[in-house]
């Protein structure tokens, strides 16, 4: 399927909230609004034209004003990969896609841990990957201090 | 196991009693032999230092008797925040320590953090990097390959393959190691192309091994493929059908023993991986034997790659200068290689500074560990230990 008409797709189900962004290595990227995103990706896996069978990659980003998840999506049937992305507060909630793909279960908890996002309806919000009696706050943030950090002295 | 008829199972897996269905040997009415009673799920802990997980992680399996009813795989235990560490520092100082994201197939974590930074930058590789990269790539997956089938075949107990596997893969180490001059954490790739070029002496020692390796693999399967033991463990054994694998998002070896042929290397060739010719082995049951024989299939291919590109290696430069303080443009990128585990992407945001603002990388070994608990349902204690080793997991390349 072409770029086009994958946007096309997209914006014929969800009028008005498909806005494309520049993204290197993928077909297409554009960005959604955060509400929507459970519908989007349920709508991207189970429309037979766009067949989005595998969630490659999730990821965030701190923009420290906001935060951005970049879902990472792929067909088996057709080949194309697009990117989604959503943009929310700091501290914003959004909808798991768990039961969508099952593989953002775990990538799904380890932005939780690493960035202090929270997913609504996650059927596993347990930590992942820091220690079990870790507490000191949110460390990918940008913001992020470690209690052993030391800043070396700009010369 | 897999022969064993259903209904001679005392329990499904479930976790509750299936006494109705236990079929006696000598035709008794099963109330009269076996009392009804009620047992009791309890938790074992296996790892994290465990000789078969691998490195250090952790299962927590629930156990009904001998089933087991769940698994709770706990990870972390490596973990190096390798992602807040790329923040501080240069892209060009961040090479060495993709090497120790997957410690035995180092050469890929090079090539796709390479790969993507080129893609955003859009640095120009000649022609021989290219071809010295699916080399160094394809050595790097034999070596892999070969540490898996050593540790899984140990798993099981066979102790033979392990001493035969590690002699080829100390010879794969030498080759790698005359080129980098690194066993196994190279640092060899760099943007624009490698670092180094290959001695004089590589070429010929890559021949004399691509011939002695050839017959080796028919020697391990010899040992292994139709051994009753081996069979008896891994046949039928921890199937993984393939909606649950794409829902999982398991790529790699393991996504190809369900039977779908799916290679980057093929449908989406990066590199010059369009210019050779190799087959994309696939399995039929999905099982953990399909999953070994992909595996022993993938090792001859990869010879096989090597070989071609060893014929038709052209001479020229091997890296485009790149400038010393080195700013790829501002923009995103996603891109991934078919690592020895499958997909392994990096997903990097740069703010036109010389470090990156965001990294993230897609590593094979953490989707395919969390499809672990689907995979183990229903099965014995023992076999867990096959089916665990059997998905290839690289502990440092889940924690990061």
């Amino acid at each position: 399927m072409t770029k086009e008409k994958i946007v096309n797709t997209f914006q014929n189900k969800f009028p008005e909230k498909i806005e494309e962004i520049p993204f290197v290595g993928v077909d297409v990227a554009f960005e959604v609004e955060s509400d929507l995103i459970l519908e989007v990706c349920r709508f991207a896996k189970e429309t037979p034209e766009l067949g989005f069978d595998l969630l490659a990659c999730l990821s965030c980003v701190d923009y420290i004003d906001h935060m951005e998840l970049v879902y990472n999506l792929f067909s088996f049937t057709h080949k194309h990969k697009i990117a989604i992305k959503v943009s929310l507060p700091r501290d914003g909630e959004i909808d798991s896609i768990t039961p969508v793909w099952n593989a953002a279960n775990w990538h799904e908890r380890e932005i939780a841990e690493l960035f202090g996002m929270t997913f609504r309806n996650h059927p596993d919000p347990r930590p992942i990957l820091l220690p079990e009696d870790w507490d000191e706050g949110y460390p990918m943030r940008k913001d992020w201090e470690g209690k052993d950090f030391v800043r070396l002295p700009k010369k | 196991m897999s022969d064993y008829p259903k209904n001679e199972f005392p329990t499904d897996g479930t976790g509750e009693n299936n006494l109705e269905n236990l079929v006696d040997p000598l035709g008794r009415n099963p109330d009269t032999v076996v009392e009804k009673i009620d047992t009791e799920e309890f938790i074992v802990n296996m790892g994290p230092q465990h000789p078969s997980t691998h490195g250090v992680c952790r299962l927590l399996l629930k156990m009904d008797g001998e089933v087991i009813v769940d698994v709770v795989p706990y990870v972390g235990y490596l973990h190096r925040s390798m992602e807040k560490i790329a923040e501080n520092r240069t892209y060009l100082q961040y090479i060495p320590l993709t090497d120790r994201i997957d410690y035995v197939s180092a050469m890929f974590c090079n090539h796709v953090f390479c790969m993507t930074v080129e893609k955003l930058a859009q640095i120009h590789i000649p022609e021989r990097a290219e071809y010295i990269r699916v080399i160094m790539d394809e050595l790097n997956r034999i070596a892999s390959h070969l540490i898996w089938l050593a540790t899984f075949a140990l798993d099981l107990g066979a102790i033979t393959p392990f001493l035969y596997c590690f002699r080829e893969r100390e010879k794969v180490l030498d080759l790698l190691e005359m080129v980098s001059g690194q066993r196994m954490t190279f640092n060899y790739m760099r943007f624009g192309g490698v670092s180094k070029d290959l001695p004089p002496e590589f070429i010929p020692k890559t021949k004399e091994f691509v011939e002695y390796f050839k017959p080796r693999v028919d020697e391990y399967e010899y040992i292994l493929t139709n051994n009753p033991i081996f069979l008896g463990r891994t046949k039928g054994v921890g199937i993984l059908d393939q909606k649950t694998a794409i829902d999982y998002s398991v790529t790699g070896p393991n996504l190809r023993a369900t039977g779908l042929k799916w290679d980057l290397r093929k449908e989406e060739p990066y590199s010059v991986y369009d210019r050779f010719e190799f087959d994309i082995p696939t399995g039929a049951n999905s099982d953990t034997w399909d999953r070994y024989m992909v595996r022993i299939q993938e090792m001859r291919q990869a010879n096989r790659i090597v070989e071609q590109a060893l014929e038709s290696l052209p001479e020229g430069e091997i890296k485009t200068k790149t400038p010393t303080v080195f700013r790829p443009p501002k923009g995103e990128v996603y891109a991934r290689i078919e690592s020895t585990r499958g997909e392994m992407g990096f997903y990097i945001v740069s703010d036109g500074s010389t470090k990156p603002y965001r990294l993230k990388m897609r590593t094979a070994s953490f989707s395919n560990l969390a499809v672990l608990p689907e995979m183990s349902r229903g099965w014995k204690i023992a076999d867990i230990v096959a089916i665990f080793a059997s998905l290839d997991v690289i502990m440092p390349d889940v924690d990061r």
